[in-house]
């Protein structure tokens, strides 16, 4: 009752705030800054303290408009992200005090921003389907304001706009998964939709399960939320906005889509297909976000692409089953992210101070007078130590932790792409040059033992307080689960392409192969670098598909006197 | 006879190619306040001609399914015009004859008249205030064609706030009533003609984006002028948040 009572402030602080700016404090710059700063100090400890009630008293709470909209969930989902929207919000809130001092409309600025927070809010912590459809379609409004709050540059309102219409295509699956899911369960509130889905005979339309249907189209939703490849074109160029959106976008809204898929876990759990295509679009997702990351000279766009690649191990970790790790994924990133967006002026200013070119081998010798190839360490033992290591410390971290979920194929896939990371990680830092390689693989094996252990507890612990019934995680994992010979022959075919990728990497930059590319395969390299330099022509098609359309629009005005 | 009273309605409740009928009416008056309150009165007119047939439960199965994919069609006909439309009369226009076909899948599944009526307001109130601030423009800058000078919102604030107000309540944005009218209407129809109504809604959020990009964005290359009264402002500010209020009050909230 209490939880109940005090939850619905959360989100009522920062909309009252907003429209007490909007109507009293419009010219009055500093009163407005520190009205939002102060109700979100109010929000983020308010917040906190009814996620520490829930840790020590436990019970789901839920606020009933009494309609079909405006009932909100206070379940530990919608807890620990009010706590984390609030604390990233507060940080955006408290850098934008001086960074937007000298930018026109600074109290608007804090008012959008404080609708956002509380929009953001009223999105995770939904208990019907309709207040879940409202606030996830107003975010992409919202958004689009404060995108495109320097009305001076075109280039801001071109790429807000980007923005918005991927939002409106997003919302279009949501749309109709509500839809679905009402019609066939006759109601808008979640914790019924739920039971019903659970205790209920399995409902069919066009001949598909209603749950696979909606799961595919909510997964739908969720990637054109959380960038993923081809709806990510958006992401990259939304630096055009001010840097404190950027950060409040890149560490939260952009992490939407993680939230939807443990919103609708129950859901999923009868829709094991749509998890492998969660999988395969996550991957795909990273993998080129990645890659595209490595391409960029701008600091912010190349920041744009490294959201985009971990959103899709964000969403790649939900169609493993792994709907928890998603969640502190997004946590963790956000904060991490936050902090790089809100530094990157800092960078800039010391890249200007320093040139930061990497040290020439021969200037080294010839004019520092330092040997220019400094001792590795062998081979063989670099190899199994970057190989070995790893497999050993994750599987025991993890095995000491959680035994019985050591069987899960979705845990496996984890551990194998933290086989993957680690030991990249280890033969990247064998490739440096130093005085004393074994004093720096020691530091990094020590670092990474530290980072694998800390990780397996915390998301072990988080993954039972998000979800304390153990059936339903491993639920999860099963409906993520594929035949298990199938399975053994990926992980397989995985592993020899990595070690081999190791590999070919190795001898390639031991016998210097990309500078004797010729013939067929310079054309290859030439055409594969022109492909990811225009970001895979993904921006293109879709201009060519807008203007056909505008091209229509035109001739049929034309013809019917734009009537 | 009631088909007749039917074809009567689609030329004032738009229906393409019936609607012709009303844009050309409201284009044919007074920009402003005129062309406002025709917006307003129209649907009105063509919802009560509706309610001189018998209900559309009593009608063959196969015709009440034809008149959705009519009113579906016709809609995102309008929808897709409206994305080049850069006079804001114009754009209106097209909008509130796209967005008024919820009236028709309402009253195909069977709606009341009140309810009804309701939904009309959900577009036509925002849709009248549109048409009212385009009368502004054009005594203020001899055309309601946003795109010619840009970035009126350097130098007419509180006319391009009203008119993004009412252009995200014309495209059914939460919390305003067309929002809530689209859910319902869209919840009463068969499902398989919802797959034909979401790309209206990325038509709509698409129009909309058009629109603003040319007033909001970009420096005024006009000559220097008078923005709206901060009273009409008050005004279409309070009309606005009354249909909020509408909204949530259509929506199942208790206030």
């Amino acid at each position: 009752m209490i939880l109940g009572s005090l939850g619905v402030w959360v989100p009522v602080l920062p909309a009252a705030s907003a429209l007490v700016i909007l109507a009293f404090l419009r010219r009055a710059r500093r009163p407005a800054a520190r009205v939002s700063v102060a109700t979100l100090v109010l929000t983020l400890a308010l917040a906190l303290a009814l996620l520490v009630r829930y840790l020590m008293e436990g019970g789901v709470a839920a606020v009933d408009s009494g309609g079909i909209f405006g009932s909100l969930w206070l379940d530990p989902l919608s807890l620990v992200l009010w706590a984390f929207v609030s604390g990233i919000s507060l940080i955006v809130h408290i850098y934008s005090v001086r960074y937007m001092a000298e930018e026109p409309g600074y109290a608007r600025f804090f008012a959008l921003l404080d609708l956002m927070t509380a929009v953001i809010l009223v999105m995770v912590s939904a208990a019907n389907l309709l207040t879940l459809l409202a606030a996830w379609f107003l975010v992409g409004v919202l958004l689009y304001f404060l995108l495109g709050h320097d009305h001076r540059r075109p280039a801001a309102g071109r790429y807000a706009f980007w923005t918005q219409i991927t939002y409106r295509f997003g919302d279009l699956p949501l749309w109709f998964a509500a839809l679905i899911l009402v019609h066939y369960y006759h109601s808008t509130s979640l914790p019924v939709i739920f039971a019903r889905i659970q205790h209920g005979p399995p409902a069919l339309l066009w001949g598909l399960p209603v749950t696979e249907l909606a799961g595919f189209l909510l997964a739908l939703a969720a990637f054109a939320r959380s960038a993923q490849f081809p709806l990510h074109v958006w992401l990259p160029y939304t630096m055009d906005g001010p840097t404190p959106v950027s950060a409040l976008m890149h560490a939260g809204i952009v992490n939407a889509g993680g939230f939807l898929f443990n919103r609708f876990a129950p859901l999923f759990v009868h829709a094991g297909w749509v998890l492998h295509w969660a999988f395969g679009v996550g991957l795909t997702t990273a993998l080129i976000g990645s890659g595209l990351m490595l391409m960029q000279n701008d600091i912010k766009r190349s920041l744009g692409y490294s959201t985009m690649g971990q959103m899709g191990f964000m969403v790649m970790e939900c169609g493993l089953g792994a709907f928890s790790l998603a969640v502190f994924h997004l946590i963790a990133h956000g904060f991490f992210k936050a902090s790089l967006f809100l530094g990157s002026g800092d960078v800039i200013g010391d890249a200007r101070a320093h040139d930061g070119v990497p040290p020439d081998p021969i200037y080294t010798s010839v004019v520092e007078r330092r040997p220019a190839k400094p001792s590795r360490l062998p081979c063989l033992v670099a190899a199994s130590l970057t190989v070995v290591v790893p497999i050993v410390v994750l599987s025991l971290s993890h095995f000491f932790v959680a035994e019985h979920l050591f069987y899960e194929q979705g845990v496996v896939v984890l551990l194998f792409f933290g086989w993957v990371t680690g030991a990249q990680a280890l033969f990247a830092a064998h490739k440096m040059s130093q005085q004393d390689p074994w004093r720096l693989m020691i530091g990094i094996l020590a670092s990474f033992v530290v980072i694998v252990i800390g990780y397996t507890l915390i998301s072990h612990y988080f993954g039972r307080f998000l979800y304390p019934d153990e059936h339903e995680s491993l639920m999860l994992y099963r409906a993520a689960s594929i035949h298990e010979l199938s399975f053994d022959a990926l992980v397989l075919f995985l592993a020899a392409v990595f070690v081999g990728g190791w590999t070919l990497t190795f001898f390639t930059d031991s016998f210097e192969l990309g500078r004797n590319l010729g013939g067929a395969w310079r054309g290859v390299y030439l055409g594969l670098y022109a492909l990811l330099s225009r970001e895979l022509y993904v921006a293109d098609v879709y201009e060519r598909i807008s203007q056909i359309l505008l091209q229509w629009s035109r001739r049929l005005n034309v013809w019917l006197g734009w009537c | 006879m009631s088909l007749s009273l039917c074809l009567l309605a689609a030329s004032v409740l738009p229906l393409f190619p019936l609607g012709w009928v009303f844009n050309r009416l409201v284009a044919s008056l007074p920009a402003g306040i005129a062309q406002g309150l025709a917006a307003l009165i129209l649907p009105q007119l063509g919802i009560a001609l509706l309610g001189l047939v018998p209900p559309s439960s009593t009608w063959p199965v196969s015709w009440r399914y034809g008149a959705m994919a009519w009113a579906t069609g016709s809609a995102l006909l309008y929808a897709l015009r409206a994305l080049s439309a850069r006079d804001l009369g114009i754009w209106t226009r097209l909008m509130l004859s796209s967005g008024l076909g919820v009236v028709w899948l309402g009253w195909c599944a069977g709606a009341p008249a009140a309810v009804l009526r309701a939904v009309a307001v959900g577009w036509s109130l925002p849709g009248a205030v549109a048409l009212f601030l385009a009368g502004v423009l054009v005594r203020r800058v001899g055309g309601a064609y946003i795109g010619l000078q840009g970035g009126l919102a350097t130098v007419m604030p509180r006319m391009t706030a009203s008119l993004v107000l009412a252009a995200l309540a014309l495209t059914a944005t939460p919390v305003f009533p067309a929002f809530f009218a689209l859910w319902r209407g869209l919840g009463s129809i068969p499902l398989a003609f919802v797959p034909f109504w979401l790309p209206l809604i990325f038509l709509w959020g698409w129009a909309a984006g058009r629109l603003f990009q040319d007033l909001l964005f970009g420096d005024y290359r006009g000559e220097r002028v008078a923005d709206i009264g901060r009273p009409s402002a008050a005004l279409i500010g309070l009309v606005l948040l009354a249909a909020v209020v509408l909204g949530f009050h259509r929506g199942g909230v208790t206030l």
